[in-house]
């Protein structure tokens, strides 16, 4: 008892100490240098972390570009799992120790407006990474950098219009609910297919984005329609390989008796097209570090930019495009 | 009535005070709603290529795979009276190991006996802290497992460098995907593991020492049995079954996903456990029970894909099964419908006698 006793009060006074360091720590930081005389531009970036090939290449590319040598001190804050409270915890952290600019790739779409207002508060600018936010109030931050997802779930409808012309059955693979990139990509195949009455929906299910939960959805899918289905829409290029795995299994072919087509374009999807497995990838950029370095430099300049800024994305059609744009593929 | 008759009622009775009976009950529903949806529900058929059974059950049964080793692993550590909070983490642990040994050694055989091995020992390792931290050094079971839980899928961040792993090994996508005189080997396997872990607790005295340790802990130690070793065996095992599980997540598609794989699966498997009729005070558990308990949440997964529920409304779908679920097996509910029953009766006998 009185051992144990001891070890408590070891351990809490341990703990005041690693408190206090940490703290201290903080304050050095906030209190020295700011951005305006000299020092590194500090930019907090709020960010999602471990998510799929397209996020590593993302946040990657944005690290790469606010480098020292430019002048930038990034400060990466990936989510906990996916978690938007650690984002929150994050964004808020980064306003308190008065970072000059704030990159958001938001988890979740709902829930930021106390967070942004305390932003504008005390006067940093926030930039909006890919990832929107719901409602979409545009004087809560400065200007949100991505590619069109709306553009881009249009081109993958188009061209199942376009493959399909008789309409198909088709199924959705959609990302968790609630996040505004499976609302929007919903939104943009909605707007082509569902005038179209000869395409047939099955059904929609989520599979959160990974690989082992969509070829788990999807075995029971082709189950439950006995394996009459043509289509698949998958959200991300993880869920669509998962849609592949499904359909080998069940003995049929994809590319031929399921035609399965992706949004994303990572390597691993392109090279699964190549191999005439998916048979339609649309690109969303990931790269565009170089466009949220210029927005940045005008936005510390005082200078006025657009509240959307669209980076333009391809599109890959056949296992031909898919293999010459392989060996120059980054992510 | 029949000597025959009166046993089998007998026997159903005996079924009925199982805690779990409501669980098969409700597993019965489930089946029963999809075959309502579409009759050819339970049909199993078999592949005229390859001999492969399939099927709505083989699916269930392939997907209750990883869920009924760490239910199993977790009904053990609940009736020590701890809770292990890390076979989630312990899985992706499992899976990152196994892809990244197989990313840098190729495709043979023995280089998946080798991630095999990697992962299980890493796993057992990781459950050997867990029961350290709780027998040694006499930290809660709930906050020490609770570190390994964060600490595990950083650890998987670590070796993975933060990126999902994908490799590509026959003999090892064998062990998720594979069949063996037409049944699945991930089934098989589970099966398997579940017997032996079931055979060596029950046929010896290691399962009712594990339940001393769980109803009192300081009269069991004066009864001389060791706590220290035993919950550190318990740990292990449950961490062990928890690294065969990630090895059957991540197998069945050959990559790990740090942020997805074994996500909240420690939530299924205390689940599976209660569903199973233990309590998480400790000190009983049933293998029957986890087993029933791990099959229904397959099965529900699996219905709600059948059915086409929406995404949105998934978990509002599972949780109402689950708290129905959890009523039925409530004495006191159960006891307030066959009041209201024998009530009913003797209501008309009191009119004619008054």
């Amino acid at each position: 008892m009185v051992r144990n006793k001891r070890f408590h009060w070891l351990l809490s006074l341990a703990s005041a100490g690693v408190l206090v360091l940490g703290l201290s720590g903080c304050s050095g930081d906030g209190g020295g240098e700011t951005g305006d005389d000299g020092g590194p531009t500090k930019i907090g970036f709020v960010a999602v972390g471990p998510e799929g090939a397209w996020r590593q290449a993302n946040e990657a590319n944005m690290q790469e570009t606010f480098t020292k040598e430019a002048g930038f001190e990034l400060k990466y804050a990936p989510a906990t799992n996916l978690d938007q409270k650690s984002q929150i915890d994050a964004f808020t952290s980064f306003v308190d120790e008065g970072v000059d600019v704030i990159l958001l790739s938001a988890t979740e779409g709902s829930g930021w407006e106390d967070s942004l207002k305390r932003a504008q508060e005390a006067e940093i600018p926030v930039i909006l990474i890919d990832r929107g936010i719901e409602p979409d109030t545009t004087s809560l931050y400065v200007t949100r950098i991505a590619p069109d997802n709306l553009q881009v779930s249009k081109s993958v409808a188009g061209w199942a219009t376009e493959t399909f012309p008789q309409g198909a059955n088709y199924f959705v693979l959609e990302g968790p609910a609630g996040v505004s990139v499976v609302n929007e990509r919903n939104r943009g195949w909605n707007e082509t297919i569902g005038a179209k009455p000869e395409f047939k929906k099955l059904g929609a299910q989520t599979a959160n984005w990974s690989t082992e939960e969509a070829k788990s959805v999807f075995e029971t899918v082709l189950k439950s329609n006995n394996n009459k289905v043509q289509l698949v829409f998958a959200q991300n290029d993880e869920m669509g390989l998962g849609a592949v795995l499904a359909v080998e299994e069940a003995g049929l072919v994809p590319g031929k008796d399921v035609k399965i087509a992706t949004i994303d374009g990572t390597k691993n999807a392109l090279e699964a097209l190549a191999a005439n497995k998916l048979s339609f990838v649309a690109e969303y950029n990931p790269l565009f570090g170089e466009t949220a370095l210029d927005v940045v430099k005008k936005v510390l300049a005082g200078e006025k930019v657009e509240s959307y800024i669209v980076v333009p994305s391809q599109t890959f059609n056949s296992p031909e495009a898919a293999k010459t744009a392989l060996p120059q593929r980054k992510f | 009535m029949s000597t025959t008759e009166r046993r089998t009622v007998g026997g159903l009775r005996v079924l009925m005070r199982r805690q779990f009976f409501w669980g098969i009950i409700a597993i019965l529903l489930l089946l029963l709603v999809n075959v309502l949806k579409d009759p050819s529900f339970l049909s199993v058929s078999v592949n005229s290529t390859n001999g492969n059974l399939v099927g709505n059950l083989v699916d269930i049964l392939r997907a209750s795979a990883p869920i009924l080793m760490i239910a199993v692993g977790m009904s053990l550590v609940v009736a020590t009276g701890g809770i292990d909070l890390s076979v989630g983490s312990i899985m992706v642990v499992a899976g990152a190991v196994s892809m990244e040994f197989l990313k840098a050694n190729g495709q043979s055989g023995g280089v998946a006996l080798g991630a095999l091995g990697a992962a299980l020992a890493v796993s057992a390792l990781l459950g050997v802290v867990n029961g350290i931290l709780v027998s040694v050094v006499g930290l809660q079971p709930f906050i020490s497992t609770l570190v390994m839980m964060l600490a595990g899928r950083g650890l998987a961040k670590v070796i993975t460098s933060g990126q999902n792993t994908a490799a590509s090994n026959g003999p090892f996508r064998w062990i998720a995907n594979g069949y063996v005189i037409g049944l699945p080997v991930v089934v098989l396997l589970a099966v398997v593991v579940v017997l032996l872990v079931a055979l060596v607790v029950r046929r010896s005295a290691l399962g009712l020492m594990i339940e001393a340790i769980g109803v009192n802990p300081k009269a069991s130690r004066m009864a001389g049995i060791k706590p220290r070793g035993l919950l550190i065996t318990v740990y292990a095992l449950s961490a062990l079954l928890a690294g065969i599980a990630g090895v059957f997540a991540t197998a069945s598609v050959m990559t790990v996903d740090v942020s997805r794989t074994g996500y909240q699966l420690e939530l299924d498997a205390i689940l599976a456990v209660v569903i199973g009729g233990a309590s998480l005070a400790g000190g009983k558990f049933s293998m029957g029970g986890a087993v029933v308990g791990a099959l229904l949440i397959a099965t529900l997964d699996k219905t709600i894909v059948f059915l086409g529920v929406s995404s949105s409304a998934t978990p509002a779908f599972k949780a109402a099964v689950i708290i129905v679920l959890c009523l039925l097996q409530s004495e006191r509910v159960r006891n307030l419908f066959t009041q209201r029953r024998a009530a009913r009766a003797r209501a008309p006998k009191e009119s004619v006698t008054a």
